[in-house]
């Protein structure tokens, strides 16, 4: 019995310490926008965020992850509303969309600290999520399109009469 | 194929006789084609057993004016339902925004009405369907107008239809779609000959079709909210892993001992597979509570095994094999003999020959296998992403020894099909382990079950020997295929074609692309069958199947024969392309199509440095009959250790009509990218019967960083719709080939083209 902080929300699961996390999300919790795609930390379909840094899923053991602050496709803006979801939808990112969670999740964790990425950044920072689609070109638009839609929502923040 | 598999022929699929019915029901208004009983067999079992099966219904408006579209069709990335829901609109009159789309079971009343069942490939949906979804939709408008016209006290003839909107101009009176459908009794029926005698928009009119409406399934798919075969959760349902033999095909199980499994916590049962139905050999399911207990006893099960006769078997000895039947005159089977070749060849003034192999490919979909089994009284529940329900349905209940009429389809997302989807193996061991267990079984194949156990995109060798006449024209080609023949595995004869020299059946999965648009008076092109791959590498459909070898093969050779005659590769193309004969039109398209992916990628004209080089080559993929007509300018850089770095691919596409712009750019980028992977960076090998590659570590697809420039031009020029999600994957290999020729003199006749094989071809 171990208790995961998800999504902003304790749960206890019931699992071997040793069982990766993307199974408890998918099975237990019946979170399954976290997807399976290789279980050898190769592919980044199961990316989720640990205390806001994007790992695998399917390499991070439930016993390492409780205690910390975990965050799934699900839990990354109440609505579904995160600037990058709004940009993998203005630029029709999706094609299966079986790895796109992973890819937001996993861009997430980039703009978080740099809001104004250079391609190359993108680039070092993605290559670990396949997409089979070969959304890819989409993927980098989407990136700079949501980078750019939250420099200029904070900057708006900033100019925010006191 | 064996006599577990009955494929259900239908006769449903023939809408030509069939009436479109629209009436009120319960929750609104639902549209469809009449189900005359007695004409299909397992419509009436299936309505008769399961209760809560879909109605005959291709869609329905709601009281709300929400209008749900219930396709027949596996989306799995081509967002084929929304266009589906396009069509039906831009005749219906409706409001996008009001657009709902769901995935249909494998109710024969869903099959496509052209294919006759229920399958997805060969890039036919758009083109196969625009006429009977246009019609529907349009019938719909009909019976909206007359219901709205009695409720106005106007006459339809005066109204018009906008955005789920009827309205009459003069009275300034207007109702909307939910308010018909809240109010009126509609029961309206069209004969067939109504249906066809409905005067469908002139492209001219149309408000929808050529937009790039935003795709109806992409917004869950940001939010993970999407539903995959793979999400599938059912009440009691328990989780099964499969064990896979270390030969791809052929092995059996000698002995399981699982006395260490069963330590494992969770652990229900292993189950041994008899599959009557020959989709796999040697499988063993570990059922288990969860999906990680099941791995755990599956890594804890001790079998062994009988390798059976493929266990020696490596990718040279299939090549050797494939020399060997192509060397034989009596071998194969003709699929084109225009001419007297072998006399042309003959009394040719130059012959060329060459020889191109394309090595064993993997479609590894994102999505690894999987599937849902479920038994509820007589019925089997299949929960699946799937691209041929039709035939998954009866292999499944040949793998549970049931009717096929008792077996219900439910069809979810693909995590990525390419082909692999069309298959049905991953039904198997599910079906078997719920039976064997008694409740419901997801199983879930792991990364390395999922490549290993792929029906792989064959190895192919392929011989081509071309004459040329004293002025360097093209007088003969002939042309011998030699693989594993993935279409006819299925086993369902309406898959196969007449061979033109009466010989039997032949594949002609396995050549297409091979009767090619240029204008070659001396040509045959021969289908021959490689039994030794065919039974120890059990091959599939893979995103544009056979183009993707015979393309390799034939737009190589065109240039090697090009240069041959001293000629401009494209320009001796331009010339082959005369629009002669029976390649009247399609070759003027293809010819335009090479025009200007040469003009956009400043062919001839850019000055490139050492090294670099710009090859050319055009398609008309898939099969002759659906061609679409795509050619590629690629611009590549070669480093004197052989390694190719692509720089820029121009690609130029004639789709005819366009439903939904941006979706085809996605959709012909999506297949350049995949053509590229496959060109430098996919190779699978066998050995000792068994596939080597395992995961992403060794069977290495594209990633973002090896993305070039790609530029997709699309070329619509009114003619009728053409399939576009596959043609684009067979166009790069060959003009990346030739670029690297142009570039450094360099000859490579093989895929992958590897930094090896380049820098070998530039010594010789
Ligand atoms: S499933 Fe975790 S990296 Fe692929
Ligand atoms: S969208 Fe299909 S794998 Fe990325």
């Amino acid at each position: 019995m171990a208790t995961l902080n998800i999504n902003g929300r304790n749960m206890s699961v019931e699992a071997a310490g040793d069982t990766p996390l993307l199974w408890v999300i998918r099975e237990q919790l019946q979170m399954t926008g976290t997807k399976f795609g290789c279980g050898a930390g190769l592919c980044g379909a199961c990316t989720v965020h640990v205390n806001g840094e994007a790992v695998r899923s399917c390499q991070t053991s439930v016993s390492d992850a409780a205690g910390k602050k975990i965050t799934t496709i699900e839990g990354l803006s109440a609505k579904g509303e995160h600037p990058l979801q709004k940009a993998w939808i203005a630029e029709q990112v999706p094609q299966c969309g079986y790895c796109q969670s992973g890819q937001i999740m996993q861009a997430a964790s980039l703009l978080a600290k740099n809001s104004n990425p250079s391609k190359e950044e993108v680039v070092a920072h993605m290559d670990g999520n396949l997409c089979r689609c070969m959304t890819y070109s989409r993927i980098q638009k989407a990136i700079m399109r949501a980078a750019a839609d939250m420099r200029t929502a904070s900057n708006a923040g900033d100019r925010r009469p006191t | 194929m064996n006599t577990h598999v009955k494929i259900t022929k239908s006769e449903a699929a023939d809408l030509s006789r069939r009436s479109f019915l629209v009436g009120s029901a319960a929750a609104g208004l639902a549209l469809g084609y009449s189900a005359v009983p007695g004409l299909f067999g397992s419509d009436e079992a299936l309505a008769a057993t399961a209760k809560n099966f879909d109605p005959s219904v291709w869609y329905a408006i709601g009281p709300d004016g929400l209008v749900t579209v219930t396709v027949g069709k596996a989306d799995m990335g081509q967002h084929v339902a929304s266009t589906m829901a396009q069509l039906i609109s831009e005749e219906l009159g409706s409001n996008w925004k009001d657009m709902r789309i769901q995935l249909a079971s494998n109710d024969p009343k869903f099959n496509d009405p052209v294919l006759g069942a229920q399958i997805t490939g060969g890039s036919w949906s758009t083109m196969m369907n625009f006429d009977a979804m246009s019609r529907a939709g349009a019938a719909g408008r009909i019976a909206l107008m007359e219901a709205a016209a009695g409720m106005m006290g106007v006459p339809a003839g005066e109204l018009t239809v906008r955005d789920s909107l009827i309205t009459h101009v003069k009275s300034k009176k207007s109702k909307s779609f939910a308010e018909i459908v809240k109010s009126g009794k509609i029961t309206k029926t069209f004969t067939p000959d109504d249906l066809k005698a409905i005067k469908l928009k002139t492209p001219d009119q149309y408000t929808k079709v050529g937009v790039s409406v935003p795709q109806l399934d992409i917004p869950d798919k940001t939010r993970g909210a999407a539903k995959y075969g793979i999400d599938v959760m059912l009440p009691g349902m328990v989780y099964g892993k499969v064990v896979t033999p270390p030969v791809r095909y052929g092995a059996t199980v000698k002995s399981v001992d699982d006395s260490a499994a069963k330590k494992v916590p969770g652990f229900i049962k292993a189950v041994v597979l008899d599959d009557k139905t020959k989709t796999t050999t040697g499988w063993v399911v570990a059922v288990a509570k969860t999906y990680t207990e099941a791995q755990k006893a599956a890594d804890a099960l001790k079998i062994t095994y009988d390798g059976g006769p493929n266990a020696k078997l490596s990718s040279q000895s299939l090549f050797d094999e494939a020399k060997r039947l192509q060397g034989l005159s009596d071998s194969g089977e003709f699929f084109v003999k225009d001419g007297d070749p072998a006399a042309a060849l003959g009394s040719a003034a130059k012959v060329i020959e060459a020889e191109y192999t394309t090595n064993i490919n993997i479609h590894c979909p994102m999505e690894p296998m999987n599937a849902t089994a479920e038994f509820t009284g007589d019925i089997l529940h299949i929960y699946t992403g799937n691209q041929f329900a039709t035939r998954t349905g009866a292999i499944a209940a040949g793998a549970a020894g049931i009717d096929p009429k008792h077996v219900v389809m439910h069809q979810m997302y693909l995590g990525g099909g390419f082909g692999r989807r069309l298959d049905a193996d991953m039904t198997v061991p599910a079906v078997q382990a719920a039976k064997a267990v008694g409740k419901p079984v997801k199983v879930i194949y792991s990364r390395e079950n999922d490549m290993t156990m792929d029906f792989s995109r064959p190895l192919t060798y392929q011989k081509v020997k071309a004459g040329l006449d004293g002025d360097g024209k093209l007088v003969a080609l002939s042309h011998d295929v030699v693989s594993a023949w993935p279409t006819q595995r299925w086993g369902i004869p309406d898959f196969l074609s007449p061979s033109v020299d009466k010989k039997g059946p032949l594949d002609a999965f396995t050549v297409n692309g091979a009767d090619f648009f240029y204008t070659v008076p001396n040509h045959y092109v021969r289908a021959i069958k490689n039994e030794m791959a065919h039974e120890a590498t059990p091959s599939g459909q893979l995103r544009s199947v056979a183009p993707g070898w015979t393309f390799w093969a034939v737009e190589s050779m065109i240039d090697e024969i090009a240069h041959a005659a001293g000629k401009d590769p494209a320009q001796f193309r331009i010339e082959l392309l005369d629009g002669k004969g029976k390649n009247d039109g399609g070759a003027q398209r293809l010819r335009n199509t090479l025009l200007a992916a040469m003009g956009l990628a400043g062919y001839g004209s850019l000055k490139l440095p050492k090294g670099e080089g710009i090859g050319v080559a055009c398609v008309s993929s898939q099969e002759r009959k659906t061609a679409s007509w795509t050619a590629c300018a690629a611009h590549v850089a070669v480093a004197p250790s052989g390694e190719v770095t692509v720089k820029k691919l121009t690609v130029a596409t004639d789709v005819g009509t366009q439903v939904n712009p941006d979706g085809i750019r996605a959709q012909v980028e999506g297949a350049a990218l995949w053509g590229l992977s496959l060109a430098l960076y996919e190779k699978a090998t066998l050995k000792d019967g068994g596939i080597e590659q395992t995961n992403f570590d060794t069977y290495t697809p594209l990633r973002m960083s090896q993305l070039p420039e790609v530029t997709v031009n699309v070329i619509s020029n009114g003619e009728p719709a053409t399939g576009v999600g596959e043609p684009a994957v067979t166009v790069i290999a060959p003009a990346i080939g030739n670029a690297v020729f142009n570039a450094v003199g360099a000859r490579v006749r093989g895929l992958p083209i590897t930094a090896e094989a380049v820098k070998a071809a530039m010594k010789a």
